[in-house]
This record gives structure tokens, sequence and C-alpha cells, in this order.
């Protein structure tokens, strides 16, 4: 967390549909919160699971993937690969004790603006209640 | 299990022209231990033993052997390797077959029927080792453990492995040859360490991992006895990029963890021979087992079971859970 | 590539929009301090001519070797800015953009939370494009062919549109006869024109045009490649009849020991043919054909003493021997037009299909209206008992459309105007007659549809609204009931005929096409095409395009009108001449692959194969992308444990630093 207390977010959106989402929040001057920083893939078929371990590790409070809803992805299939890829690392890492709260995943689609808005508050005000990950920070992050 | 018959069969095998050596269990040097046995002739088939003992998984030198550069002009040496299975370790040959580790007619896989095994630590804890050779076996309903001739009749109870009180397929579901009846399947056991973890609250299941991680001391003795875990190049050792920083603290093992425990999601086939390996005892079966739940009660998917099965990490069901979903 | 980065940083004002917001100044600052960074500006609008001369100019002063632009969204304008640095001799691919205008300035109030996340997704944005890789589009040469599969109106238009454009066009078609269901129909909505009129010219032109190669009687056995080059491969089944001797006389079938004994399909078994046959006067190719299953020669092994067909026969045409031939071509696009099956009526069996030989299906209609049809046009049915002219006509439309319990959702589009089309014709010829049709809604979209529909409800045809439950017969006649529900009264209207409005189906075989090129189908069963709306004639298979009802249900104009588009889409692979490939494609690490094809499982476009290669003498397998198909959606990279296969540009080496860069600054 900044030192404003502020959780710190990580997105990994998928271009064609939530990427084009969140921009569509853009072109409606929709107004969210500013601690969601977006990583742009492809395709959420692209997230590798452990990128959420690794953003965790690595400063973010929480995790959000978003895509397109199942049977609209741009790929295809991409999605429904990522929905069972990151199903089950949210079983492993609950498991392991990572409050499930820091990490969510979402369908927005290219139009969509206001549900970006409303999954972008859920997910800090989530990692908010979670409070700041320090106990999983590694020591020294190089990039 | 008829030992003789064992070694018999054991012998024709390794007589075969087309199997290179046989990988089996002979007793140790000193006290309960066995070792593994790498077969080529007769002679060496009548050192293999079949005890309650033998609780390794064999499979796991299948992917282990090194493919060393030949001299050119220098054909490789194709034939087949023969292995002694137990229920667990069969199901680790027929997920190495899906994740094309091995080829069917590359293994001649004999089936060994297998009524439980012995916890290693139980064992020593309350018979202590001596330094003569002992032996354990099987009796209709326990164990004998002879100890420097001296003969102690066990419940299976006491001295049963977690993972074979848990087990559900003692049977071998692939073999070419199977040695003796199968055994007759029991009641798998609650999973309690499981269990254990899962009642906690969220924080505190960190609370109980950041104990165990904190103790890694990352040999990665785990990731190398597992049959599973056989990329030539693990993406845990790579430094670019780096998934995991080589720093030996808990933020970095926790990471190594949940890592290795992902990727045998829906692949781990609960031979437990991570956890029983660990120098620094972390109930790592409790994570595999974990996720091995999830796959199957979410996802109605178990692997080691099918060899045409499509890999659960390769795959999706179009109504694959998605409760999670926001 | 080995140079050390040397990264120039582009802030945008874009006029006030991101400036108003974003403490721009700051944030160049901050940047220049960012490792790797030499240089940070700012500008007022930097997709801009003067904005785009800026980076230019620093690429060639300053020897940067990677930008970032942080502006707008990249789905904006990366393409513009690729364009710009790869102008200055920059390669295209090492850019990298920031979005601080949709995703930060236009989002947030606060310019201090503003400009502190603009700063973030620069630090980024750099961590990245140091890291990127310099890519190549490449470009391969495309076959100057084209491959339609299927000669209904759609392929047959299609075909003709490619071949006019100069280009050779292999037209496959697995009957006899090229023309499909529209050879079929009798008249067409809504201008009354005789559709074997308009459709015959089409069909000789398709047979006899230079640069077509007419492949009837045939199938498509195996496909591979990818767009700019396919390579196919065809069965062309055996006739048993010399294609280039037979003159199409017809000798043969009137003497043939099963003639008029065999149910014809294109007649809809109404009508009769014989083993050897023409399926219809007009077909095209004009050469006859021996059915194998009711021929007693090919069936039985002995005909008489000697065949018929092969004593008659005064070209010696008939050639028991002959074998089915594969053909093998290359083309570089291809077109599905495999069109579609009417719904199969004896699924609605409430409605007697099976039972009642006057409940006919609107196919068969066309048929029985038809001049050239079993009756010579004349309108007599079978009441069980004895041929009538019917007098109580009823229509049910919507049998098997929009209809959940048969498994179809959706409306079949032409069984409105056609039942409407049928009524006109029986008015035609039976002024006396009372024609009713039951219907659920009245559908007339297209051009000239609603006024031809008024029309046919001033000919005296009622129209009553209600979905029938139920038909039956009561002595010599037949019971339709149903629910008029605008008057909330039961019916139950006695009647001669019954004609069913079967709805459209995808064809029951399309399975093998959909697995030879890798198509999808959308719920309702039929192809998938790659956008609903964008992109209605393309399929996820580039080079693959759409025509006509294999896509969906639709009428004849539409047809026509899709397949003019896939003709033109297809066409543009072989005008250039050329394909480009895209550049951002997944990579086969083959040293530490470990062979075990979860990538292939993976991959929607069936891009990854395992090949063998040899690692110092011993033969392993790996994987192995083909660029030209891969869409870099990296969905198996994700999968691969051991990271070997990777996106390029969005590789994890490339991915981990930028996630790692979002968690230093907080
Ligand atoms: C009863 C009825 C009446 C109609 N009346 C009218 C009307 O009056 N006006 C109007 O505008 N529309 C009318 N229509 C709609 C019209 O029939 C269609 O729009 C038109 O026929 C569609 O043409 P198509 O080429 O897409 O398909 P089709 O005509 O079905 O042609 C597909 C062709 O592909 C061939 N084929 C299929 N699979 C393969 C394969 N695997 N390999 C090779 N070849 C293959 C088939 O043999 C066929 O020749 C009517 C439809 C029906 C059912
Ligand atoms: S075996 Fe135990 S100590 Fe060694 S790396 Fe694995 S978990 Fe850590
Ligand atoms: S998933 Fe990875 S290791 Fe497996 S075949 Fe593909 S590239 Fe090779
Ligand atoms: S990136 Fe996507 S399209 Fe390319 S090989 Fe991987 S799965 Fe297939």
């Amino acid at each position: 967390m900044s030192a404003n207390n502020e959780p710190n977010i990580v997105a990994f959106l998928c271009n064609w549909c939530s990427y084009a989402g969140a921009d569509l929040a853009g072109t409606s001057r929709v107004h969210y919160p500013s601690n969601v920083q977006v990583i742009r893939v492809m395709c959420t078929g692209r997230v590798n699971p452990l990128y959420v371990m690794n953003a965790l590790q690595q400063g973010a409070d929480g995790v959000l993937v978003s895509g397109c809803h199942p049977g609209d992805c741009h790929y295809m299939e991409g999605n429904y690969y990522a929905r069972r890829r990151l199903g089950m690392l949210k079983d492993l890492m609950e498991f392991v004790g990572v409050d499930p709260r820091r990490f969510h995943m979402s369908w927005v689609s290219a139009s969509e603006g206001h549900k970006w808005k409303e999954v972008v508050e859920k997910t800090v005000e989530d990692a908010r209640e979670a409070g700041s990950f320090e106990g999983f920070r590694r020591r020294q992050i190089d990039w | 299990m008829d030992l003789e018959k064992l070694r018999e069969t054991a012998a024709e095998v390794v007589a075969r022209e087309d199997v290179k050596y046989l990988i089996g269990w002979k007793n140790g040097s000193y006290g309960y231990r066995v070792a593994p046995a790498f077969i080529e002739d007769a002679e060496g088939a009548a050192e293999l033993i079949f005890s309650p003992l033998c609780i390794s998984n064999l499979s796991t030198y299948l992917t282990l052997v090194e493919k060393l550069p030949l001299p050119r002009g220098q054909e490789p040496d194709t034939r087949k390797i023969a292995l002694m299975v137990k229920g667990c370790d069969s199901r680790a040959v027929t997920q190495l077959l899906v994740e094309k580790g091995i080829e069917r007619d590359g293994v001649v896989v004999i089936g060994c029927p297998c009524p439980g095994m012995i916890d290693y630590d139980l064992l020593a804890e309350k018979y202590p080792e001596t330094e003569g050779l002992s032996e354990v076996k099987w009796t209709d309903d326990g164990f004998l453990v002879i100890r420097d001739g001296e003969e102690t009749n066990v419940t299976r109870d006491e001295l049963l492995a977690e993972k074979c009180r848990l087990c559900r397929y003692p049977n071998p579901l692939i073999s070419d040859i199977m040695l003796g009846e199968p055994v007759e399947t029991w009641e798998p056991a609650e999973d309690k360490g499981v269990e254990e973890v899962d009642k906690k609250d969220v924080n505190g299941r960190w609370a109980y991992w950041e104990e165990q991680f904190s103790n890694c001391i990352r040999c990665y003795s785990c990731r190398n006895v597992c049959p599973l875990c056989y990329c030539q190049d693990c993406i845990l050792d790579r430094l670019n990029p780096t998934w995991v920083n080589r720093a030996v603290n808990f933020s970095e093992n926790t990471a190594f963890n949940i890592a290795r425990a992902f990727h045998l999601a829906g692949r781990c086939i609960e031979c437990g021979e991570c956890e029983r390996v660990c120098p620094a005892n972390i109930p790592l079966g409790r994570l595999n087992r974990k996720m091995a739940r999830e796959v199957r009660d979410k996802y109605g998917f178990e692997p080691g079971l099918d060899p045409e099965a499509e890999p659960f990490q390769a795959s999706y069901k179009p109504d694959d859970p998605e409760d999670f979903i926001l | 590539m080995t140079d050390k980065p040397k990264v120039g940083v582009y802030i945008c004002h874009c006029g006030i929009n991101i400036s108003s917001t974003v403490d721009v100044e700051a944030v160049e600052e901050f940047a220049l301090k960012l490792p790797s960074v030499k240089v940070a500006r700012t500008y007022s609008y930097m997709c801009s001519d003067p904005g785009q001369a800026l980076i230019k100019e620093d690429i060639k002063e300053q020897g940067l070797n990677r930008i970032v632009v942080a502006s707008c969204s990249p789905r904006m304008h990366e393409p513009t800015f690729r364009k710009a640095i790869q102008e200055a001799g920059l390669n295209p691919y090492f850019l990298e953009m920031a979005n601080i205008r949709e995703q930060c300035s236009w989002v947030h109030e606060e310019t201090e939370e503003a400009t502190a996340k603009a700063k973030k997704l620069i630090t980024a944005s750099v961590a990245k494009v140091r890291l990127l890789e310099a890519l190549e589009a490449k470009e391969v040469d495309a076959e100057p062919a084209a491959l339609v599969i299927g000669a209904g109106i759609a392929g047959i238009q299609a075909a003709l549109d490619i071949a006019d454009a100069g280009f050779k066009t292999y037209l496959v078609e697995k009957t006899p006869s090229v023309g499909g269901r529209m050879a079929q129909l009798d008249k067409t909505f809504p201008t009354l024109d005789c559709s074997a009129c308009i459709l015959t010219p089409k069909m000789v032109d398709c047979a006899s045009h230079p640069n077509i190669e007419l492949l009837s009687y045939s199938e498509v056995e195996e496909i591979g490649g990818y767009i700019g080059n396919f390579d196919v491969k065809v069965r062309k089944k055996a006739r048993y009849v010399d294609f280039d001797k037979c003159t199409g006389c017809g000798e043969c079938a009137a003497e043939c020991r099963v003639a008029n004994r065999i149910p014809n399909e294109f007649d809809q078994g109404m009508g009769k043919r014989s083993a050897i046959y023409l399926p219809f006067p007009q077909a095209v190719p004009a050469k006859y054909t021996i059915d194998p299953e009711n021929c007693l020669y090919l069936s039985k092994g002995k005909c008489g003493k000697s065949p018929k067909c092969q004593d008659v026969c005064g070209a010696e045409a008939i050639n028991f021997e002959q074998e089915d031939e594969i053909v093998e071509f290359k083309v570089g696009a291809i077109i599905v037009a495999t069109g579609f099956d009417p719904f199969d009526a004896s699924r609605k069996p409430e409605y007697g299909y099976d039972d009642y030989p006057n409940v006919i299906t609107g196919m068969e209609m066309e048929r029985l209206v038809s001049a050239s049809g079993p009756t010579g046009g004349k309108v007599m049915i079978s009441n069980g008992e004895e041929e009538i002219e019917p007098k109580e006509i009823a229509f049910i439309k919507c049998v098997g459309s929009r209809d959940e319990s048969v498994g179809n959702e959706y409306c079949s589009r032409v069984c409105c105007m056609y039942t409407a089309k049928q009524a006109h014709l029986i008015r035609d010829k039976l002024p006396d007659a009372n024609i009713r049709i039951y219907y659920m809604d009245v559908r007339a979209f297209g051009k000239g549809y609603e006024e031809f529909y008024d029309r046919v409800r001033r000919e005296n045809v009622r129209y009553i609204r209600g979905n029938p439950s139920e038909i039956f017969k009561r002595g010599n006649k037949l019971v339709v009931k149903a629910e008029n529900t605008l008057t909330s009264t039961p019916v139950e209207d006695e009647v001669d005929m019954v004609v069913l409005g079967v709805g459209l189906e995808p064809r029951a075989e399309m399975r093998k096409v959909m697995d030879l090129l890798r198509l999808s189908q959308s719920p309702d069963k039929f192809f998938l095409e790659a956008h609903p709306k964008l992109r209605p004639v393309d399929t996820a298979t580039d080079g693959v395009f759409l025509a006509g009802c294999c896509q969906g249900p639709k009428d004849i104009p539409d047809t026509v009108a899709q397949a003019k588009g896939a003709a033109s889409s297809a066409l543009i692979p072989l005008a250039r001449g050329k394909v480009t490939i895209d550049a951002q494609v997944a990579e086969v690490n083959e040293a530490t692959c470990r062979g075990c094809g979860f990538c292939v499982e993976i991959c929607p476009y069936t891009a990854i194969e395992m090949t063998t290669v040899n690692r110092f003498g011993h033969e392993v397998e790996v994987a192995r992308v083909n660029e030209a198909l891969c869409k870099g959606c990296g969905s198996c990279s994700a999968a691969c444990l051991s990271d070997s296969i990777q996106p390029k540009s969005f590789r994890d080496r490339q991915i981990l630093p930028q996630i790692a860069a979002l968690g230093v600054l907080k």
C-alpha cells in the first residue's frame, strides 16, 4: 500500500474486450479509483496464473484479470482456458492463506464501460479490506 | 507377493532383447533401507524385493535418464525400460503417457498390487533402526517387523503411510505384466491433513504455511523426486525471466512452493514422494492433495487414470465453474 | 538489438485532454530519471505531424532505439506511431504505449492521483520497451487460385466473380449437378421470376468459364496449409459414365431396368428416376451418373443378360470399371457455400407428415407447382384414398423454426415469404381453392416483401394467427387443430391438404467441412462468422470465407450479396499475390521444450505441431509454430510448464519486468 494507505492493484486485460471496455469507460468519462494499473495482453489465455503470484510478491495488494465473456473470446477459447487455470490458482492461493479478496477475475466486454468501473471499485474495495500484503513481498525488486 | 515369481518374471523380462534394464526395489545396506535396483540380468533379478518398505515411486527414473550426447554415427539405445509399479506409481506412468514424457512401447510396466506401505518415520520411531538389515512383511491384518531376528506383529493402522490410508487405486491401472492377484481396495480415510488446514480461517492458513515455508531450504528435492516434474530446464531455476529469486527467504520460498503446487494441479497423482523426501518435513502432500480434490470435485477430473485423457491444464469445458468470477 | 537501450519518452498533452488532469511537466521530469531513458518530452499533440517529427528527429539525432509514447490508447494510435518510428529507421515493434488518456486523465479527477498513475504506467512501459525485440512482418506468396465448396447459387456466384476477376477457381459440388436448392424452386419471391430462368444461365456459365474448373460429384477430402497456400485434395466420385463420351442423350435412362422406380431426390422423392440419371433436365454438367446403390449391375453384380444402359449407349460411355479419382491442387483462398437442409418435418410428429400423404413440406410444394415437377405443375394430391385436386388448403409456418422443442430458436427468414409465394401460385392455378395460412408473425422485411405480402392477402388468402397443435384425419379430410390467438377461439379446420412451412437447418453433413477447415458453429449450428457485424463473411481461419445459407438462413438476394462479399474478400490475397503474416506470433524454444504437447491441444488455430528434432543424436519431439496460422493470442504459453513457447512482444521476460516496475513505485 502506498503512503496514503491505498491498495496497489495490477490488472491484466485482454486487448479485445476488457481493455476496450476500459477505454470506453474513458471515452464516456466514467470516473473510478486510480489505483488500478493495467497491463495489456492479447488474450486472458495469455495470463500465466503465476503472474498473479508474481504481482502480489512484487508490490501488488490485489490482482485483477479481465477478459471477454465466455463465447466472445477474440481467439474463440482463450478465456475458457484462463477461467480454468485462474480458478485453480484461486483455490490454491486460498488454501495457502492468501486472502481471496486479493484476486478477482471478471468478464468485461468492449461495451461495458460501466461494468469496468464497478469491477475496479470492487477490486479496490476488497484489496483495501484485505490490507497491505507486505508479508509476501520480495525483498528486492529489480526490473 | 510371491518373491520367487517376481524374480523369475524379472529375469525373463531382462533377458528379452528389447529390454534395456528393469527398475525395481532391493534391500538397502542397513536398517529398513530399500534401494532402487537397476537390473540387467538374472543375477540382479534375484535381489529384487517387494515389501511394505517399497514406498518410493520408481517411475521418476523414467524421465531422469540423461540423454547424453552421442558420438556421430552412434544410434541411440531405444530398448525398453521395465519398471515395477504400485497403484499410485502406475498413475504416474499413465500421466507421463498423457504428457508424452514417455512412449507406451518404450516401457514394460510390471504391476504390483499393493496392500499399503509403511510410514518410515512412524516405523523408526517405534522400532528404531538397527545396524543390521531389518525386514517388514505384510500379514493378514497388518505388518510383521523383523529386526535382528526378533519378530513383532503390528496392526495396519499403527504404521500405514498417510498416502496409503487415502489411497483409492492400490492396484496398478496400467501394466504389461501383473504380479499376483489384485488386492481388495479399502475405504479411503478422511484427509485429516488437508482438513486441518482447510478449517483454519484465511489468516490461520497463511500463518500455518508461513511457518512451514520458512523452513524450506530450497534443496529442490521435492521437485527432483517428482515423476511429473521432468522439465529438463525448470522455470524455477531460470534467471531470465526470474519467477523466483534464488534467495532463501519466506517470500521466495512461498513463491516457489505456490508455483510448484500450481504446476502439479490436475497432474499430481498423489504418490507422496515430495513430502516423503522433504528434509524440512513440510507437508507438501497437503498442497497437492488439496488441488487434486478441487480438480476432482469441481472439474470432475482425475489425472493418471486414462492415457488418452486430455491434459487437464490444456483443456477446458464450457461449463467449468465460474462462480468466482465477478 | 544488442545495443544498449536508449529510450525516449513522449508525453502527449492531447490538447488539454491529458494535461488538464495530468501534470505532464512533472511526468516528464520523472521519466527522465528512469533507467535507460535518454529523452523525455511533452507536446500538445504527439500524433500530429510535428509531434511525430519530434520523435523522428530524436531517433536520428539522439540515437534513441526504443520509444514510449504516453498518450491515448494503443488501440487508437499504435499503428500511427509504429509507422512513424519505422520511417525514422527504427524497427516498428520497438514501441510501447502508455495509455494516460482513456485509462488515466479521462477517468480520474484529481491531478495528484492522475499524475501518480501516469508515472506508474510510464515506468511499466519503459520496463517493457527496453526488452522488446525487433520483429518483421513476413510476406509469403499467395497461390492465385480459389476453391469454392458447394455449387448452389452462393457457390456459383462466388466462383463466377473470382473467375471473372481472372483467377483460377475450383468449384467442388457434391451432387452430380450444380444449382443447389435454388434449382428446385419454382418461382422466386417477391418478383416471381422463374427460378430456372435466372439460375440456368449462371449454371451454364460456371461450367463453361475458362477460369472455372468444375468438379461435380466430388468432395473435398483433405485441406492443409494456410491462407495463401492451401493444399487441397478432392475425391471425384466414379460416375460409371465416361464424362467425355456421354452426350447426355438419355437413351440409357429410358431403357434402364429399374427405370422410373427410384425416388428422385430433386423432386423430393415425389417423382421417380432410373438408376442411371440426370438429376433434372437442366442439370449442369449434362452428363449421366449411375447411382451404385440402385444399379442392379453394381449392387447385385447382374443386370439381366447384360446391362441395358451399356447396350443402348451409342457413345459407349458406360464404364462399370471406373474408379474414384483424387485430384490435388493449391489455392490461396477458400469459400464455403455448402447451403442448408430443409427441416425434417418428421421431427414434429403432431403434424402427421409421416402419416398422411396430403401433409407435405414447402420444399415439396415447390416441386408440385413446378411445370417441370412430378405432376407437370398440376396441383394434385392423394388424400390416402384417391388423387384429388385440393379445395381446402392450409399452410403452417415456422415449422422447425423459432421452436425450442426441436432446438431451433432462430427464424428461418424465408418461410414467411415462400409460403406467401406458394399461396399465390396456388391461387393462380386453383382460383376457387380456399387458402389459409397459420402463422405466429409475418416477417416481410426485404425489399418488396411487405408489398408482396399485401398483394397475396388481397388475393383472398386468409391469415390466421395461431400455431396449430395437431393434425389428424377425419373421414377423407385432415383436421387442423389450432387456437386463433387474435380472437381466442379454438379452431378445428377441415382441409384437403396441409403445407408445412419448414425452416432451414445446417447441412446434416457439415461436420466434415468443419473439421477440414477448423470452422466453428454458432449456437444455431450454422457456421460461425468471425464477427457477427463487421466480419460476416470471414471465419476464424484466415483465408476461409462463408457464403449463403451455410452461415445462416437467408433468401436468394442476401445469399448472392454475401457470395459477392466473400468473393471480394477472397480476392484480396489473390490479387495482392502475397499475404502478410503477423509478426507477433508465438515461438518455441526447442532446447527447453519437453514435448508434452499441451500447447498443441490448446491452440484454437491448430498452429502448433509436434516435430521430431535431433538432440545430440537422440530423436526428441518438440513443438513448432506455423507462423502463418498463429494469431499470437498466447494461450499456449500460459500452459507451457517449461515456458518454452512464448508470444513475441508478450514474453514472460517482457511482462514480468512490467509487473515489477508497477510494484516498485508506490
Ligand atoms: C421451400 C423453399 C422455398 C424458397 N423460395 C425462395 C424464394 O422464392 N426466393 C428466395 O429468395 N429464396 C427462396 N428460398 C431460399 C433459397 O433456397 C436459398 O436462399 C438458396 O437456395 C441458398 O443457396 P445456397 O447456395 O446458400 O445453398 P444451397 O442451395 O443449399 O446450395 C449448397 C450446395 O452445396 C452443395 N454441398 C453441400 N455440402 C457440400 C460438400 N460438403 N461438398 C461439396 N458440395 C456440397 C450442395 O449439394 C448444394 O448444391 C427458399 C427456400 C426454401 C426451403
Ligand atoms: S524438498 Fe522441502 S525443503 Fe526441499 S525444496 Fe522442497 S519443500 Fe523445500
Ligand atoms: S507446452 Fe511447452 S513444453 Fe509442451 S510441447 Fe508445447 S512448447 Fe513444448
Ligand atoms: S499464440 Fe495462440 S494462436 Fe499462436 S500458437 Fe499459441 S495458442 Fe496458437
